[in-house]
């Protein structure tokens, strides 16, 4: 199992690895980076994702809940396309962006980390309403040793549905699609990265068939 | 991190006044005019960046998507320095690509709150090249006005930064007439690694043969 394909989903009701379930709008966490790991929201993990020496992943697709946009008054309909209506917006206006140990990924223009992915381009999950403007290409490799994280941010809580004061299932939905390489298999995406190759399963099979050929 | 695909979102919403640098919890629709082109990155509309968005000299920018609204008949253009990159076939000015050739979410409606799911008819290739030092801007032109309420439209870019060595290798890559995508950038390097070795070869048999 030394290429395996992997995925994770944050969702923001769940409270499963002790986080907390989101709070209805004006909360604290409105408008901030929360970390779909160990962000203390939605389902957690025990220790924030990192490589070891012998690991290397590649991280293949983010995408987050979507949006769509509406009219400013637009209290007549409450719903649109399953997404709750508020401030022009139906939904979260949320997205998402990848760290890898203290730099962000996605910038503005004018090189200033922003925040991220938005959902309206690449919609989790994927429906005939919302279709992926957005492809992860070229991947985001995370090298052994270092730690990664997957931040989370929306902006438009009334947009969101809650029930008892927490927000409800499905409303904010987080996925990362990455394969993990491991052992020899992840020696070999070094190798590949050295040489300027994707790292993706093909080619680190074609390395491994080369290396027998050359036997 | 030599090659970074990004994306630019821009839509009319911001907080005390027309633009704001950050997006925020309090943002809300502001009211764009019809028929003006407003710059998506510092246009003074909706969520704004700090300074125009350009290459320096170490970067490369490849233009690899852009779709708006379709709604207010909206339309999207691409700016290089001062030239148009969308022309009419008389070599006149036009607005761009129109949100409903290239939606933005794709599969939303062509009205507000509408039923039908747009797909896209426009592909953007081959792909738009920013060299460095080049300045860019996104135009987004809103051509109805709103009827009643303001409307939220919103614009989309999808581009790859080079940056570093990958944007040496992008300027020689435009030069051979290859196109610049990140295959390519990883072919060229692949072929500059496989030279040297052949060389390093080359010199270790010389030398083998010279001390024979």
């Amino acid at each position: 199992m030394a290429m395996r394909s992997q995925i994770y989903e944050w969702d923001a009701s769940r409270t499963d690895g002790g986080g907390n379930a989101i709070a209805g709008s004006g909360a604290n966490q409105d408008g901030q980076r929360l970390s779909i790991f160990v962000g203390g929201f939605g389902n957690n993990i025990t220790k924030p994702a990192e490589t070891t020496a012998t690991e290397f992943v590649v991280i293949e697709d983010i995408s987050i809940s979507p949006t769509a946009f509406m009219k400013a008054n637009n209290g007549a309909e409450p719903a649109y396309r399953g997404l709750t209506q508020a401030t022009g917006l139906a939904g979260g206006r949320s997205f998402v962006q990848v760290r890898i140990n203290t730099t962000d990924y996605f910038l503005d223009p004018d090189n200033i980390p922003n925040d991220g992915i938005p959902g309206t381009a690449s919609p989790y999950p994927r429906s005939i309403d919302f279709q992926p403007s957005f492809n992860l290409y070229p991947d985001v490799y995370v090298l052994p040793g270092q730690v990664w994280d997957v931040l989370a941010t929306y902006y438009n809580a009334p947009g969101m549905s809650y029930n008892a004061g927490t927000i409800n299932a499905g409303e904010l939905q987080c996925f990362v699609k990455y394969t993990l390489y491991d052992g020899p298999d992840a020696l070999i995406a070094n190798k590949l990265l050295e040489m300027g190759i994707s790292i993706n399963p093909g080619n680190v099979d074609w390395y491994k068939r080369s290396l027998l050929g050359a036997q | 991190m030599a090659m970074r695909s990004q994306v630019y979102e821009w839509t009319n919403l911001a907080t005390g006044g027309n633009s704001s640098l950050r997006r925020s919890t309090t943002d809300v629709p502001v009211a764009i005019p019809t028929n003006r082109e407003i710059d998506v990155f510092t246009g003074g509309y909706g969520n704004n960046i700090t300074k125009p968005a350009e290459t320096t000299a170490t970067q490369f920018v490849v233009i690899e998507d852009i779709a708006a609204t379709p709604y207010r008949d909206g339309a999207v253009q691409i700016r290089i320095n001062t030239t148009d990159y969308f022309q009419n076939p008389d070599v006149t000015n036009q607005d761009g690509i129109p949100g409903l050739a290239s939606p933005y979410p794709r599969g939303g409606a062509s009205t507000v709150a509408g039923t039908d799911n747009l797909l896209k008819s426009f592909d953007l290739y081959p792909d738009v090249y920013v060299l460095p030092g080049q300045v860019y801007q996104i135009l987004y032109t809103a051509k109805s006005d709103d009827s009643g309420s303001t409307t939220v439209v919103a614009c989309f870019v999808k581009y790859t930064l080079y940056d570093g060595p990958d944007a040496l290798i992008a300027n020689k890559l435009l030069e051979l007439g290859v196109t610049i995508n990140p295959n390519n950038v990883d072919w060229y390097k692949r072929s500059l690694i496989e030279q040297q070795q052949k060389a390093a070869q080359a010199a270790a048999m010389a030398a083998a043969g010279g001390q024979a």
